[in-house]
C-alpha cells in the first residue's frame, strides 16, 4: 500500500487531471476512479476529497451541477476554463517534482 | 441492490447528527455513502443497511466529516465577500459613481463645518439605529424563509446575519464618541479620510443589508444548482 504522507499535496493535481481526461465526475466516482487506475495502490480518503473539491470550486476552478439520480440528488464536478489552465501549470509543476526527486534518488556521480 | 427512500432519509439523518447543518452538503454527503453502501452490497448482499452506513461512514476517518464542514463554510465566506465586492465595485463606476461622489461631497462639506462634531455623533447614531431595525428585519424575514423551506443554506445565513453581526462592532465604539476630541475635525487630511471612511462604510452597510439581501433568492441559485430543485 503507497504510503499516503507521500501523495500529500497532490490530491489537488490528481482531481484536477481526472476532470480534465472525463467530461464531469461525481465525489464517489472520482475515488472510485483513482482506485481503479491505481490497482488499489492508492486510495483518496474520503474525509480529503470533499474540502479538496469544495475549495477548488470556491477558487473557481471547478464548477457544479446537480442531477437527480435514482432516488437522490448527486452533485457533478467539472473543469472551468481557469480550472483547464490551471490543470496544465500543476502538472508542469509535478513533472518538474519528480525530475528533480529523480536527481536526487538517481544522482549520477561523474569522476571527471 | 439500491438504497431505498426511507434509506436516504435515514441517510439525511445521519449527517445532520454528525453535525452537517447545511443541506447541500447533507446532499453530497448522502449521495457519497449510499454509493458506498450500495457498493457494499455488491460484494457483500448480507450486510444489514445500519451496518454498512457506519462502514461507510468510518471511511471519513476520525473527524468524520468536520474537515468537508469547515472547508465548505471558508467557501461560502469567501462566495460572500466575492458578492459583496461585485456589488461594492459598481458604486465606483458609471453611473452610480456619481451617486458615490455626491455622497462623499455631502460628508466633506458636513465635516468641515464647525457643527463637524455634532454631525459625526449624529451620523453615526442614525447608522447604529438603522443598523439594529435592518438586523431584526432581516432576522425576521430569515426565520420567515426557513419555516417555508425546511433546508438549510449557509450562504442564506451569511446574507441575512452577516450584516447584523457588524452592527455590534459599531455599537461597542459609541463609547468613543464622548472622548471625540473638537480639535480633530481642524484637520483637513482628518476630514478628507473620514469623509472616504464615512462614504465607504456607508455603501459597505447599504450593499450587506439591503442589497444582498433583496438579491438572495438569485444568488442562492447561482450558488446551489440544487435550490431550485
Amino acid at each position: 500500500m503507497a504510503n499516503n504522507k507521500l501523495y500529500k499535496g497532490s490530491l489537488t493535481t490528481i482531481i484536477l487531471k481526472l476532470l480534465n481526461e472525463g467530461d464531469k465526475m461525481y465525489g464517489y466516482e472520482i475515488t472510485q476512479k483513482v482506485k481503479s487506475i491505481t490497482k488499489g495502490e492508492l486510495k483518496i480518503t474520503e474525509g480529503a476529497l470533499y474540502p479538496a473539491l469544495h475549495k477548488l470550486e470556491a477558487e473557481g476552478l471547478l464548477e457544479v451541477e446537480v442531477e437527480k439520480v435514482d432516488n437522490r440528488l448527486r452533485k457533478y464536478y467539472k473543469l472551468t476554463e481557469k480550472g483547464a489552465k490551471e490543470t496544465q501549470s500543476k502538472l508542469e509543476e509535478l513533472q518538474d517534482y519528480i525530475k528533480t526527486m529523480q536527481l536526487l534518488v538517481n544522482p549520477k556521480f561523474s569522476l571527471d | 441492490m439500491k438504497v431505498n427512500k426511507e434509506q436516504i432519509d435515514d441517510l439525511y439523518t445521519f449527517t445532520i447528527k454528525h453535525f452537517v447543518e447545511y443541506y447541500d452538503l447533507q446532499t453530497e454527503l448522502v449521495d457519497h455513502l449510499a454509493n458506498d453502501v450500495e457498493s457494499i452490497w455488491e460484494k457483500h448482499p448480507n450486510v444489514p443497511y445500519k451496518d454498512a452506513r457506519d462502514k461507510a461512514f468510518k471511511k471519513f476517518g476520525v473527524f468524520g466529516f468536520m474537515n468537508a464542514i469547515e472547508q465548505r463554510q471558508k467557501a461560502m465566506h469567501k462566495r460572500y465577500l466575492k458578492f459583496l465586492w461585485t456589488e461594492l465595485k459598481q458604486w465606483f463606476t458609471l453611473p452610480k459613481v456619481l451617486s458615490t461622489i455626491l455622497l462623499f461631497l455631502i460628508f466633506h462639506t458636513a465635516f468641515s463645518t464647525s457643527l463637524a462634531n455634532y454631525f459625526f455623533i449624529a451620523f453615526y447614531s442614525i447608522m447604529v439605529v438603522l443598523v439594529l431595525i435592518k438586523s431584526v428585519q432581516l432576522k425576521r424575514q430569515f426565520n420567515t424563509r426557513k419555516k417555508a423551506s425546511h433546508k438549510k443554506w449557509f450562504l442564506e445565513e451569511i446574507i441575512f446575519k452577516q450584516a447584523g453581526s457588524s452592527s455590534i462592532g459599531l455599537i461597542a465604539q459609541l463609547h468613543l464618541l464622548v472622548n471625540f476630541s473638537n480639535n480633530v475635525f481642524e484637520n483637513y487630511y482628518f476630514v478628507l479620510g473620514f469623509s472616504v471612511f464615512s462614504t465607504l462604510l456607508s455603501l459597505w452597510l447599504f450593499v450587506s443589508f439591503q442589497v444582498l439581501p433583496n438579491k438572495a433568492e438569485q444568488l442562492l441559485k447561482t450558488t446551489y444548482p440544487e435550490f431550485s430543485l
